[in-house]
């Protein structure tokens, strides 16, 4: 599946925080990104099983579905399994999002710098891939 | 981000046990030495601070060379004035600092008024302001002075309580490190809501003493990290604020035993009414009216360890280094070579004495020089230094502590108003923490008589009898036993 094509790739954040949320949305639309929000874990998968994004990005602490199980759910999938996620939470929990199956784990609070490089690097893997033979 | 965390703070400070530590948070230094081992390694990254005062009290000088410190090429950092204090009066008198860099301004270092926007629009004006700031210049460091002012705006505890929430979770939800400054007193501690959802408090407070001012640095609360409690003394000098630390008791090593080494006094026939010599690491209080021979008695000690080998630190704060360099020659020495083996003379004036300022300053150079022999000289002089009794009951009380730990030998002198020890409250106080006591006394009409009583030696035999002493071009001797 090709997620990030040639227009502005877009990215799915599942996120509770509006003050999280404006900033992500500031900084992504800036870097040259669509960015869709979630409120909750099972909204955020249905979001992803309706119409894959390049990205999924989420906090663990997210009603209904946590965010390490949604990641281990959007992982485990046979349609969508290779979108990939990052985990961006106020918990120290890298070694957790990591078997759950995310591709990277950044720590709150939100830092430009390292938030898009993360994301780039994710995307950049993630096309590569997508494109091996 | 110029961080570090605690343990190289821990490390370059007096190897101190105590030093407070929480492992893995990452630090913001103050920019402050002193201030980084209060605070446990500095204010934990990411978080918001308030830094109380009254005018006057320090709050932004501290703030400034925070910011100067902490400015590098990866994030500015925000330096907001309010209502408080117009952006121009801040920078013309920030300029007189040894830490103001004027390369660094509008680039690494932004100072923006935000007065007279908030002046127009109220105070919900500032949370735009915030975000604008964060989404353009990105700041790793925020601060806003005065927030106190801002506070002041709002009529109702609704609005207050609303503001401060709105802007702690925009502050928490981006990577930077905020700084209220205020003119608050303690007791808006209770009232005000930024110090519910402060991270950490910082108090700068003056007391008058007399003629002049005493300024303490206090921490109130610093979350998820352990600090140095009480009144730190601080001066404000062109370099900033000099902080000194309160001394705090060392924490008695494991495997901590007393040494069993005796060492010479250089005092002849006093080796021997000691069973020979004095324990290292020991402290002796050497109590007597005036001439009646202790700070001849302390250089003897002193140019001994000198020619020993052993660095030797004579902190004096009656008789200048002149005045104490022309004694030693009247003792048969000579002052240059004694200092060159590893004699230091330290004099403070007993005018300008503050207690804290002089034991941060002793601590620096034992620990610069290893010192081997202290004397203090004398007692007194420290305690007209302090203000508090208690205070210096707790000095004296550490002092002892650290140097049984480390070994370090010492001589306190203490001038008493006549022949005996008994009946000053400080005395009968370092008599009970030293480990051996001396009294000197001076009688005699026709001619002056000295001599020399061992009241207390903790841990040996002592010769019992009042031996007399006399003062020659030699120095001090006792006569029965030199």
């Amino acid at each position: 599946m090709q997620k990030a094509d040639a227009g502005r790739p877009r990215i799915l954040i599942a996120e509770g925080d509006r003050n999280v949320r404006d900033l992500q949305a500031y900084f992504l639309n800036d870097a040259g990104f669509d960015v869709e929000f979630a409120d909750d874990g099972q909204s955020a998968l249905d979001r992803v099983r309706a119409a894959a994004p390049a990205l999924l990005i989420t906090e663990i602490l997210i009603p209904k579905i946590d965010g390490l199980a949604l990641c281990r759910l959007v992982r485990s999938d046979d349609t969508v399994g290779d979108v990939p996620v990052i985990v961006f939470s106020i918990l120290a929990a890298a070694a957790r999002a990591n078997d759950a199956g995310a591709a990277a784990f950044l720590r709150k609070p939100l830092v430009e710098s390292t938030f898009l490089a993360a994301i780039n690097g994710v995307l950049m893997k993630s096309n590569a891939g997508a494109t091996a033979p | 981000m110029t961080t570090r965390t605690a343990s190289h703070v821990a490390s370059d400070r007096h190897g101190d046990p105590r030093a407070p530590l929480v492992d893995g948070i990452e630090r913001l230094t103050s920019g402050n030495r002193e201030a980084d081992y209060i605070l446990g390694g500095g204010f934990p990254a990411n978080s918001i601070n308030i830094i109380m005062g009254h005018p006057g009290s320090g709050k932004t000088i501290f703030a400034e060379q925070l910011i100067f410190e902490n400015a590098g090429e990866d994030r500015p950092i925000l330096y907001l004035t309010t209502l408080s204090e117009p952006l121009a009066k801040v920078v013309r008198y920030l300029q007189g600092f040894r830490f103001f860099d004027e390369t660094k301004l509008g680039t690494q270092v932004i100072f923006e008024d935000a007065g007279a926007e908030l002046a127009k629009h109220g105070p919900d004006a500032l949370i735009p302001l915030l975000r604008r700031a964060i989404t353009t210049q990105a700041p790793k460091v925020i601060v806003i002075d005065s927030f106190k002012a801002v506070h002041d705006l709002m009529p109702s505890v609704a609005e207050r309580r609303r503001m401060v929430y709105e802007m702690t979770a925009l502050l928490t939800a981006y990577g930077t490190t905020a700084f209220l400054l205020g003119e608050y007193t303690e007791d808006d501690l209770l009232l005000y809501p930024e110090f519910a959802i402060a991270d950490g408090i910082v108090e700068m407070s003056r007391r008058r003493l007399g003629n002049r001012d005493e300024r303490y640095f206090r921490v109130y609360k610093l979350r998820g990290s352990r600090y140095l409690e009480g009144a730190h003394a601080f001066r404000i000098t062109h370099a900033g604020l000099d902080i000194y630390p309160r001394l705090v008791s060392p924490q008695i090593p494991e495997g901590y035993e007393p040494s069993t080494e005796r060492i010479s006094t250089g005092v002849k026939g006093l080796d021997a009414m000691l069973d020979g010599g004095v324990w290292r690491g020991s402290t002796t209080l050497l109590a007597g009216p005036s001439g009646a021979g202790k700070t001849t008695i302390g250089l003897q000690f002193a140019l001994e360890g000198a020619r020993l080998g052993e660095p030797s630190l004579y902190m004096n704060f009656q008789e200048n280094p002149s005045q104490l360099m022309r004694t030693i020659r009247n003792l048969g020495s000579d002052p240059d070579v004694a200092q060159a083996q590893g004699l230091e003379l330290v004099y403070a004036s007993p005018v300008e004495l503050q207690i804290d300022s002089i034991i941060v300053d002793m601590f620096r150079r034992i620990q610069q020089r290893q010192v081997r022999r202290l004397v203090i000289d004398a007692l007194g002089d420290l305690a007209s230094a302090a203000t508090d009794p208690q205070r210096l009951h707790d000095y004296l009380y550490a002092l002892v502590q650290h140097f049984a730990v480390s070994g370090i030998t010492s001589i306190l002198n203490f001038e008493t108003t006549g022949n005996t020890i008994a009946g000053n409250g400080m005395q009968n106080a370092m008599s009970y923490l030293s480990d051996n006591v001396l009294l000197l006394t001076v009688d005699g009409e026709e001619r002056t008589r000295r001599s020399l009583r061992v009241l207390k030696t903790r841990g040996s035999a002592h010769d019992t009898r009042v031996q007399e002493v006399e003062i020659s071009a030699a120095g001090l001797a006792v006569l029965d036993r030199a």
